[in-house]
């Protein structure tokens, strides 16, 4: 006998004999549970629509957490779902934020991506090109719940404006909360919110024109717009807000990471000056946030009187929440939650704890092997504007949704592999 | 088939498991037993199941021997629909020994090349648990020389200089995208040269029962200056490593083997092995660079292996063989990785053996084993699923008496 003939039709039959023999699993049996996933519809904010680094750009579209429901609703009955993408020519969109890499202090160097953006006029207001076609993510960058009920608001939003059939500004009749319940539904997530306090967070409470929503008034339109998504028998999912100050955004630019740089020059300066939401000067303390952009504002120290490190020159109140403005931010977050848990409660509606989610996971957590946390850049959970996530922190959230689905509706929505969606991209 | 041994040596990758990253496949016929052999002075491959019987063994031979080994494993995230599998991946570890000297004379002299650790997992490149790790190839092979002392008619010692050649290499995901949406990667690659031992007592007792005891020592693989290759952005390439060292333990396995022939055609064998795992705390490695990555627990437990077999010797040329065992799991609960989804398996097995003539032997052998599905959550890592693995190995080996 041929040795090497014995050797290789072994191996022979063995590969095709064990081929067939492969491992087998518990078995899943899908169901959609009592819901029905066969027109599902995602209305909400910038979160909703996708945004990301500052922007709303194709492949951010392409990572958002209803397009991510969506695809796994496919597997118990879910129907087709239409985000209204850019244009591959548009695919910048309204332009964004990358990294271009780190000083040699290891601070990042953040530039814009902006070379195919989506605008269909230059002037202000920059309106973009027109979507044309069915929608299923109606998530509207800049919304609050403040807005959904303005009939105007298609000329005061160009994310809007680009969803609508009517060019600006001759949108005066159509408010968002009807259009996006035109068409029948038979399922919904609905995470509105964040804006009606965002704004003033961001803004460190300076904007006059951008202050909270205030608690009534977002009970009363919270329930009204449950009532009108639950009034024809769809069920859905909503999300309370995130917990703003816990982001990046406020959490990387901090009194001693700000002290840290004063020191390589001015080694004797222990205090930084702010001016307060209340127009008081006084020393910075650990209990204030700064805003991320004040990092690349390159501000402090400069000027004839050292920007920030004078009582006669301080940090302007809008690269500051001071305290007093962070509780206020605190409280209204905890209101407007109270309210959306209490509302979801009523109408039998699934709720993501997105608060105590993103808390969870950006106090530092491992995925599957990744680490997650809040920090900036290196975290994967936010991308580089510090307040929106990265294609995996949609992921996670994503899973989040599917699981209070499955909780609520008794369906079994696969969860999305969480390590295929990226953090933030180095070059 | 000196071709192929050859080829082995060379460094075609070798390996898979049988329990962890141990591998149990050193004689056809041993095989064919459920692994069984450490109370038998079977064949020439008791340089590795018992120094003590080489001097037992009635003839002088030489033997070669190969295990092409398939192992299949399924994993599912909690929670998900998609069923991911290992990549396809024939690990080949091989066997040869020597048995020389007088069989009248109470010494012998044996040599052994064999593969007692190895693994071969090999992920696609985009599974979930990438993280974690894409592939890890990971061999040892022993070369042993030994010496066997027959010290009454019905006792014998012998002990063997291990001599362990140790290969790694370990390619894992890390969470750094690059701009074209890569993931970034890193794989170290090392060899290792370390010394260990294995000494065995064998006893023919006056009731026909023959006890084996053995003890192969624990060989600590140490790699040295191994290149670590990191695939990532350039704008943090500056802060990685380039060069890595490692311990990994081979853990000690002492065994107690008994063998019975019922008949003078009939021999049965039962070894206990104990393998002492908890020697494996953590994987570590240190790097250059000022780089730190903390060290990945494992927290291992000693485990045990029960294997039974029998040999019927049907015709004066044909035997036919078969056994079975099961392995316990050295790999506690948190601590399941991908690259050894470990847990308990069931060992079934079977062979032939074929005279062709009295001094060329032929020996088939054939493993199945079935390693208990496992769902539960890694604690390192979080990566939360269920494992199923099932694996096959055919196995081969001639020998030549003189």
């Amino acid at each position: 006998m041929n040795s090497k003939y014995i050797f290789r039709s072994m191996i022979a039959v063995a590969i095709l004999g064990m081929a067939s023999c492969k491992p087998e699993l518990s078995d899943i049996s899908p169901s959609k549970g009592t819901a029905d996933f066969s027109r599902y519809i995602a209305i909400g904010n910038s979160l909703t629509s996708g945004y990301a680094d500052n922007g709303l750009y194709l492949e951010g579209q392409k990572n958002s957490f209803p397009e991510m429901i969506a695809g796994q609703m496919k597997s118990v009955g879910g129907g087709a779902f239409y985000t209204p993408f850019f244009k591959d020519s548009e695919a910048d969109g309204s332009g964004y934020k990358i990294l271009t890499g780190f000083t040699a202090a290891g601070l990042p160097i953040i530039g814009d991506q902006n070379a195919h953006t989506a605008y269909r006029t230059t002037t202000p207001p920059k309106l973009f090109t027109k979507y044309v076609g069915e929608i299923n993510n109606y998530g509207v960058p800049g919304i609050k719940l403040a807005h959904i009920n303005i009939p105007q608001y298609g000329n005061l939003n160009n994310y809007f404006e680009r969803m609508l059939p009517t060019d600006y500004p001759n949108n005066n009749n159509t408010t968002y909360l009807n259009f996006v319940t035109a068409k029948p539904f038979t399922f919904f997530s609905m995470w509105l919110g964040n804006n009606d306090i965002l704004g003033y967070a961001t803004t460190g409470g300076a904007d006059p024109t951008d202050q909270p929503t205030p608690k009534a008034a977002f009970a009363s339109l919270y329930t009204a717009a449950a009532d009108v998504m639950t009034k024809d028998k769809a069920k859905g999912v909503v999300a309370t807000i995130p917990d703003v100050l816990a982001t990046p955004f406020f959490n990387t630019v901090t009194l001693s990471s700000l002290l840290a740089a004063v020191h390589a020059t001015a080694p004797t300066i222990n205090a930084l000056y702010i001016k307060t939401g209340q127009n008081a000067t006084r020393a910075a303390t650990a209990k204030d946030y700064f805003v991320l952009p004040l990092a690349s504002a390159n501000l402090i120290g400069t000027g004839a009187i050292p920007y920030g490190l004078s009582p006669f020159n301080p940090i302007e109140s809008q690269w500051v929440l001071d305290q007093d403005e962070a509780a206020i931010v605190a409280d209204y977050v905890s209101a407007y939650n109270n309210t959306i848990k209490s509302v979801a409660a009523s109408k039998g509606l699934a709720v993501v704890d997105a608060y105590a989610l993103l808390k969870e996971y950006g106090a530092g957590k491992v995925v599957n092997g990744v680490p997650i946390s809040a920090a900036y850049i290196t975290g994967n959970l936010f991308s580089l504007d510090g307040i929106h996530l990265t294609p995996m922190g949609y992921a996670l959230v994503a899973n989040e949704f599917i699981r209070a689905i499955n909780g609520k509706y008794g369906s079994s929505i696969p969860v999305v592999d969480v390590t295929r969606y990226r953090g933030v991209k180095f070059p | 088939m000196k071709k192929i041994l050859l080829s082995c040596l060379l460094g075609l990758p070798v390996l898979g498991y049988a329990q962890s990253f141990q591998v149990n496949l050193q004689g056809q016929k041993q095989t064919a037993m459920g692994g069984a052999g450490t109370g038998l002075a079977l064949d020439e491959a008791a340089v590795f199941f018992n120094p003590g019987a080489v001097s037992f063994l009635k003839k002088n031979g030489v033997q070669a021997g190969i295990s092409p080994l398939y192992l299949k494993t399924a994993f599912r995230e909690n929670g998900s629909n998609v069923t991911e599998y290992n990549k396809d991946k024939i690990a080949t570890p091989i066997m040869g020994y020597a048995v020389f000297g007088s069989p009248e004379n109470r010494l012998r002299f044996g040599l052994g090349i064999y593969t007692p650790f190895g693994g071969a997992m090999h992920w696609k490149e985009d599974w979930t648990g990438r993280y974690s790790v894409i592939s890890l190839d990971l061999q040892a092979i022993y070369i042993q020389p030994t010496i066997s002392l027959k010290i009454t008619d019905h006792i014998g010692i012998g002990g063997g200089l291990v001599y362990s050649l140790g290969k790694v290499d370990l390619k894992k995901a890390l969470p750094y995208t690059l701009n074209d949406g890569r993931q970034s990667t890193a794989e170290l690659k090392g060899n290792s040269k370390d010394f260990g031992w294995n000494a065995g007592i064998y006893v023919e007792t006056v009731s026909g029962v023959s006890i084996g005891v053995t003890h192969r020592s624990q060989v600590t693989a140490t790699v040295k200056n191994g290149d670590a290759n990191f695939d990532v952005p350039d704008a943090i390439r500056s802060r990685v490593p380039t060069k890595f060292g490692a311990k990994l333990p081979l853990p000690a396995t002492t065994t107690l083997g008994l063998g019975y022939s019922p008949s003078e055609k009939t021999t049965l064998a039962f070894d206990v092995n104990w393998v002492h795992w908890s020697k494996y705390k953590e994987l570590g490695f240190d790097y250059n660079n000022n780089f730190v990555s903390p060290p990945s627990p494992r927290n291992y437990h000693d485990a045990a292996a029960l294997r039974f077999g029998i040999q019927n010797q049907t015709t004066n040329r044909l035997a036919l063989r078969a056994g079975i065992g099961y392995a316990f799991t050295p790999v506690g609960e948190g601590y399941v990785t991908p690259e050894v989804p470990d847990a308990n398996r069931l060992l079934l097995s079977a062979g032939i053996g074929f005279k062709a003539s009295e001094k060329f032997h032929i020996d088939f052998s054939f493993l199945y084993e079935n390693v208990e599905k496992r769902k539960e959550t890694n604690i390192e890592t979080q990566l939360a699923g269920e494992f199923k693995t099932l694996a096959y190995i055919p196995g081969i080996s001639f020998s030549y008496k003189f």
